[in-house]
């Protein structure tokens, strides 16, 4: 019993799950070859390891091991800022290439993507594990990146299968073979079930992802709610989570928040982060024609606790100007002297399309209006030279200030290394490989 | 004989300069003319697509363009049709099809007898689809070395590296060799392989131990001003 394969169906739909290995430190080597093969990592500004390359990882350095340690462990690992503005390249790259072989590619995150593969066999003249193949050979060989898949019947089977073996691994998990994979993977592994329910399901008896797969329909009524039960489906090869393709159009929430280093206890500076996310929120809410009724402020401390508190607001808005008494008036209350400060941000909640706003008779329309004209020249402004050509005053000491201070404030290479034509702010949308030539 | 008041306003003024002398220099003013403010105007409709995510009405576009007529933006409407910038869907509301003003190729302009000459619009090509043919391969690398200037790429001009095509004898190559990284004509004939220079002062290499191919520059870019 224990043997029997959990589905009969091989390969009632075929989804593939593509993760890029190290992705950032990868990204690096692709741009520099002579950085192959070596312990590379990114996150310099900040101090810390923000990724590590393979080599680096074989030496035991880890995300978020601080810089120092990482002299210590191994005084030859390369330490490069990092460079965003590649990395984005690099990931829409990833889903172009993505999208030569399937429409219905859904991009989960910077590195990560779901290809629904089902039904291309026929064009493809070959099975699945063939054209996922031929995926990872085209992202290696147009991109320079390494990257390990897991092609299966659901997405929580496929990305089980592409953190079967990484780097560089494809791993298969037709219908017939799904109980094999899952025997001795602890529960806490599947994507969906996190520390609490695997400590709730190691009470049950249940600790591989086998057993939860096998329990019955009822069982799992009876003690889990719908996304879990959803969960238990898709690791039985039952399709829940389609492969979903639209982009963002739509917003529940906007957050924007920044860390700074080093951590502050500058009142003046503190507010000046505070006030250059609700901007960067703000923008980011007109860019999709929205306004938003709640507005949540949080700033958060060296033991990564936040303190915040929610505004709500008496009509739907997108411009700062009407949002910085509230604002200031909330670190206010939130702020404590003499508390060292690691990050602040800003959530803006309850987003409305912006047409939708209605006015009350206690709203000023004409200052509203003309409120609104200002952003709009702000906006026009900022497409033209840049985001943050016009800031308000209470955000100017972020510009003084660098964000990561120190040593460490290094600048990628990308950006001092510019073409003629190219400036500070707008550089062209192509890689720029580190060789001389 | 057609009567002086039925001919075409247009006509007229290519009729004036000609008994003046002064034909193909109002003819081509007369050309620059419209197109700048036919490019003005499909900027102006981008601008309102881009900002309100839709489409501007018959009198939105009067308004932008300074026509006080529906049937002006009609014909405006119309030429832009043709011009495939932009269409109508079956309920016969407009959409965008091209709002991006690419450099036009122009087409050949009939001598003899100018008719108000309409610029054939051929296929247009923007910049980056003349130069960059494989878009995810591609990428750009600025040049510090003088060993291919017999060819044309000096100090501080950029290259453009596909990583798709497959390297051919002749190509310029970014190439790793024996660990030193470089640009060089590949020679290849048959299971030999050589890498060229273009600058007497540097000696062809020919590969010890490893070659590993980076791209193929497929152009070469300088920008003056």
């Amino acid at each position: 019993m224990q043997s029997q394969p959990l589905t009969i169906h091989s390969w009632p739909r075929a989804i593939l799950h593509l993760d890029a290995d190290a992705f950032f430190a990868s990204c690096e080597q692709a741009i520099n070859p002579k950085l192959k093969g070596k312990p590379v990592i990114t996150g310099k500004e900040r101090g810390i390891v923000a990724a590590a390359s393979y080599e680096a990882k074989a030496r035991g350095i880890e995300r978020g091991m601080r810089l120092f340690e990482v002299k210590k462990l191994c005084p030859e690992a390369i330490m490069l800022p990092s460079d965003y503005e590649t990395y984005s390249l690099f990931s829409l790259r990833m889903f172009e290439i993505l999208r030569r072989f399937s429409p219905i590619v859904e991009e989960y995150s910077i590195d990560e993507a779901f290809v629904d593969l089902t039904g291309l066999r026929r064009s493809f003249h070959g099975p699945y594990g063939l054209i996922a193949q031929k995926i990872q050979e085209t992202i290696e060989t147009e991109l320079g990146l390494s990257v390990s898949a897991g092609l299966s019947l659901t997405k929580v089977l496929a990305k089980i299968g592409s953190k079967h073996r990484k780097p560089h691994g494809l791993t298969l998990i037709p219908g017939r073979d799904i109980h094999l994979h899952l025997k001795s993977l602890p529960v806490e592994k599947v994507w969906g079930i996190g520390p609490n329910t695997a400590a709730f399901l190691n009470k049950l008896g249940i600790r591989t992802a086998l057993e939860f797969a096998r329990k019955d329909e009822n069982f799992i009524k009876k003690y889990f709610s719908k996304p879990f039960r959803e969960t238990w489906d898709e690791l039985n090869g039952r399709s829940v989570y389609p492969v979903t393709t639209e982009s963002k159009s739509d917003y529940q929430s906007i957050c924007k928040s920044k860390t700074f280093t080093p951590p502050s206890a500058d009142k003046t500076f503190v507010y000046a982060q505070l006030s250059k996310n609700l901007e960067n929120a703000c923008i980011k809410a007109r860019r999709y024609h929205l306004a938003a009724k709640r507005l949540t402020l949080f700033l958060r401390k060296q033991d990564f606790r936040d303190e915040g508190l929610e505004i709500r607001l008496s009509s739907p808005t997108a411009y700062p100007s009407q949002l910085f008494d509230a604002l200031r008036r909330g670190f206010e209350r939130v702020w404590r002297p003499g508390t060292l400060y690691r990050a602040s941000g800003v959530i803006m909640a309850g987003l409305v399309p912006e047409r939708n706003v209605q006015y009350t008779l206690f709203d000023n329309v004409a200052r509203i209006e003309r409120t609104a004209r200002v952003y709009g020249a702000v906006d026009s402004l900022s497409r033209k030279y840049g985001k943050h050509t016009v800031m308000h005053a209470s955000s100017l000491p972020t510009k003084i200030q660098a964000q990561h201070e120190g040593e460490r404030g290094d600048t990628p290479h990308r950006k001092t290394n510019l073409f003629k034509g190219e400036n500070r702010r707008q550089r062209l949308g192509v890689p720029m490989m580190d060789i001389e030539v | 004989m057609p009567k002086p008041n039925s001919i075409n306003r247009e006509l007229r003024k290519f009729l004036s300069p000609l008994l003046t002398g002064e034909r193909s220099f109002t003819y081509n003013e007369a050309v620059e003319i419209r197109e700048a403010r036919l490019r003005a105007r499909v900027n102006e409709i981008a601008r309102f697509y881009d900002e309100k995510g839709r489409m501007p009405s018959f009198s939105e576009i009067g308004e932008m363009a300074g026509l006080r007529s529906k049937n002006a933006v009609s014909k405006l409407v119309t030429r832009l049709k043709e011009l495939k910038v932009l269409e109508k869907d079956e309920k016969g509301r407009l959409i965008p099809k091209s709002l991006s003003s690419p450099v036009k190729v122009m087409g050949t302009v009939e001598a003899g007898w100018p008719s108000p000459a309409e610029e054939e619009l051929l296929d247009t090509l923007s910049l980056d689809e003349l130069l960059i043919q494989n878009r995810e391969a591609t990428f750009m690398l600025k040049v510090t070395g003088d060993s291919m200037s017999g060819a044309g790429i000096l100090p501080g001009d950029m290259v453009l590296v596909d990583k798709h095509l497959t390297a051919k004898n002749g190509d310029i190559i970014i190439a790793e060799v024996d660990g030193q990284w470089t640009m060089k004509y590949l020679k290849k004939r048959g299971d030999s392989v050589a890498l060229l220079p273009a600058n007497p002062k540097y000696a062809p290499i020919k590969p010890k131990s490893e070659l590993r191919i980076a791209g193929v520059v497929t152009a070469v870019i300088r920008k003056y001003k």
